[in-house]
């Protein structure tokens, strides 16, 4: 049955050549961890993925009972972790998973920085993934404010009192970042179209460009 | 010469789609874009500042004044009630603290404690200011009492924001 | 159109070659030396490390439940504010005095725009050929001393939070902060026993409403009897009531008896 519909789909689209190219492409000994169980540093990348996936979907989930308001922002989120099922996994996920993502993608920036893959021809996709990294930190920044506790608050104040000392660009990075002269209600509705719209499709099109050029070139050789 | 005219089509038509292009993408983000940064050019009001009574009314012991701050946060309209201590310095300018103490946020008063006449005494942990706010090193808080912006204006005194008191502790 | 090759069929009317490719995985034999296919031989251990990492990362969510402090007060001026731990190596570099104040540009411009400036542009900077970290010590060592002074930065931060604000409100534990004062009741009126008290409102307020120091007492008889009320009174409650404001023992009794009606 599976086979059929694969067939009925590849007679129309082709899609064998893509599905093996992905499936067949040699893992070199170098990085396998079964071979030598220092190539365990190569997984960092591919653990960051997996923990972004894990980002993307518990963020989804969790705007089905978040509301961003200032009157209600605080009650949905200890609503949806005391009174939701499974709330606290939930919230839980894209709480700790925020920290893991950050301390996998340093993993990740270390182990390509001392094994020197981003040397020629790899420039750009170092560039990408530093983009990436900036993402991610502008991710974690926009999302500390959303549960609207005294936490929450007072940090993302003091990191909007601190945009405000950068010469010239400061005082309108704030203000356009606050959205009015206190942090409120515009920062937070502004916080959170940032962090759940803007920055999430900068992110998926940066990985994709990360892991289109990973296939084009192939991992790193041995050292 | 008709291998010239046909380049220059082409790159006549590379032109034009770039520019219906370029069109295309500023028709559709120049209002997004202004949209977004509406806060950034709005004249930022600094803070409206609210009338608290005549000048003459202060002299130079410290008087409690109230009053009500309209805060308006986008769609959100709230009113505040604050509370500010009021005196006139020697050179003739005004001095309004805040009477929010810097140790843990309990409410000064003046000169409420027969021990320490003449200053402000938070209740919570013995917390003490002279007259001008200074805090008194040895008692609980480690800053001077917070002030309010002030302006004269027609003989009225105006008070804004709350900033820092630059002035430092003493010892008493 | 360029490529009509007029031997070649399609599929129908469209540009999808007839001729199918056959779906066949190739053998082992062909993945020279000990390297292997991506899928399935590496996916399935990837997939196996990730899955005893997954069981690890949900026995963390269950057993660490996500902090939530009070809700935001912007007029708490007692709540001692802490950026997230990856924050905190930048928010520490702001204090130094020579990264502050005036050289505040120096800290939030200056150095954080070189360091990430330098690691943007790491393949122009560090251009050569070699690969291995030992034979490019310049690089290297400056990504180790970068590191180091990272992992200071953060360390002094958090070392400095904790010695200065032992209580862990600031630190992100849960259910630390006291509780949120309760909505006040505008129209509540409190009684003269009560505004005869200056050392009780100037915390709690004229009418009993709550200041950003001090809760809400407006209901404070469903919590306590008079009895727990005279003794909060007397002794007081940690961290913020001090006891002993009131001296008068008769005071004290009628007044908790006031509160304790008040539902």
């Amino acid at each position: 049955m599976l086979q059929k519909m694969y067939d009925w789909v590849d007679e129309r689209l082709n899609i064998t050549p893509m599905w093996r190219d992905l499936a067949d492409h040699e893992v070199p000994e170098h990085v396998n961890p079964a071979h030598h169980f220092s190539a365990f540093v190569y997984c960092f990348g591919g653990l960051t993925f997996f923990i972004t996936v894990i980002q993307i979907l518990s963020g989804m989930f969790l705007t089905m009972y978040y509301v961003p308001d200032i009157n209600n922002a605080y009650e949905s989120v200890k609503y949806l972790q005391n009174e939701v099922a499974f709330g606290v996994i939930v919230r839980g996920m894209h709480h700790w998973g925020a920290s893991l993502v950050i301390v996998m993608m340093f993993l990740h920036t270390l182990r390509v920085f001392f094994t020197g893959s981003y040397k020629k021809p790899r420039e750009m996709n170092w560039v990408v993934g530093m983009l990436i990294f900036f993402v991610m930190l502008g991710l974690g920044f926009t999302g500390y404010l959303l549960p609207w506790d005294n936490t929450a608050y007072f940090a993302t104040k003091v990191g909007l009192e601190i945009a405000q000392t950068v010469p010239l660009i400061g005082p309108y990075a704030k203000a356009l970042l606050t959205g009015g002269d206190i942090v409120g209600a515009q920062t937070l509705a502004r916080f959170f179209a940032i962090h759940v719209f803007f920055l999430p499709a900068a992110l998926l099109g940066l990985l994709g460009a990360h892991f289109i050029m990973i296939r084009r070139q192939g991992i790193s050789g041995p050292l | 010469m008709s291998e010239k005219r046909e380049i220059s089509r082409r790159t006549f038509l590379n032109y034009a789609l770039m520019g219906t292009g370029g069109f295309l993408a500023a028709g559709m983000i120049t209002p997004m874009v202004r949209f977004a940064i509406d806060p950034m050019l709005k004249a930022t009001g600094g803070g409206d500042k609210v009338a608290v009574g005549s000048v003459d009314d202060f002299g130079s012991e410290p008087k409690r004044v109230e009053f009500k701050l309209h805060t308006k946060d986008g769609w959100y309209e709230s009113e505040s009630t604050l509370v500010a201590w009021v005196r006139k310095l020697d050179d003739g300018s005004i001095l309004a603290l805040s009477p929010i103490c810097k140790h843990l946020g309990c409410t000064v008063d003046w000169n409420i404690s027969p021990d320490h006449p003449e200053q402000y005494f938070c209740q919570c942990h013995m917390g003490r200011y002279n007259i001008d706010g200074q805090n008194v090193i040895g008692t609980p808080p480690l800053k001077s009492l917070d002030m309010y912006e002030t302006e004269i204006k027609d003989g009225k005194l105006y008070l804004g924001k709350i900033i820092p008191n630059p002035r430092p502790g003493v010892e008493m | 159109m360029a490529k009509h090759d007029k031997d070649a069929t399609f599929v129908g009317d469209s540009r999808v070659p007839a001729k199918r490719i056959p779906n066949v995985a190739p053998s082992y034999s062909d993945f020279p030396g000990k390297s292997e296919p991506f899928w399935p031989n590496f996916l399935l251990k990837e997939w196996m490390v990730a899955a005893v990492g997954l069981v690890g990362f949900l026995v963390l969510t269950v057993s660490h439940e996500s902090p939530l402090t009070a809700k935001a007060n912007p007029n708490d001026t007692s709540f001692v504010p802490l950026p997230d731990w990856y924050f905190l190596f930048l928010y520490q570099l702001l204090k130094y005095p020579w990264a502050s104040g005036d050289w505040v540009v120096l800290g939030t411009v200056i150095i954080p725009g070189i360091a990430f400036g330098a690691l943007l542009l790491a393949p122009w900077l560090d251009a050569g050929p070699e690969r291995r970290a030992i034979r490019r010590p310049i690089a290297s060592g400056i990504m180790l001393l970068s590191l180091v002074g990272i992992f200071y930065l953060t360390w002094a931060a958090m070392d400095e939070h904790h010695r200065n604000h032992p209580s862990p409100a600031g630190g992100g534990s849960h259910g630390a902060a006291p509780a949120p004062a309760e909505e006040a009741d505008p129209a509540f009126k409190a009684a003269d026993i009560w505004t005869a008290q200056q050392s009780c409102i100037s915390c709690h307020g004229n009418n009993m409403e709550g200041t950003a120091a001090a809760p809400n007492l407006q209901k404070v008889g469903e919590k306590y009897s008079a009895e727990e009320i005279a003794e909060i009174i007397k002794n007081g409650k940690p961290p913020l009531m001090p006891g002993g404001m009131i001296k008068d023992e008769q005071a004290i009794k009628e007044l908790a008896e006031y509160m304790a009606t008040l539902k």
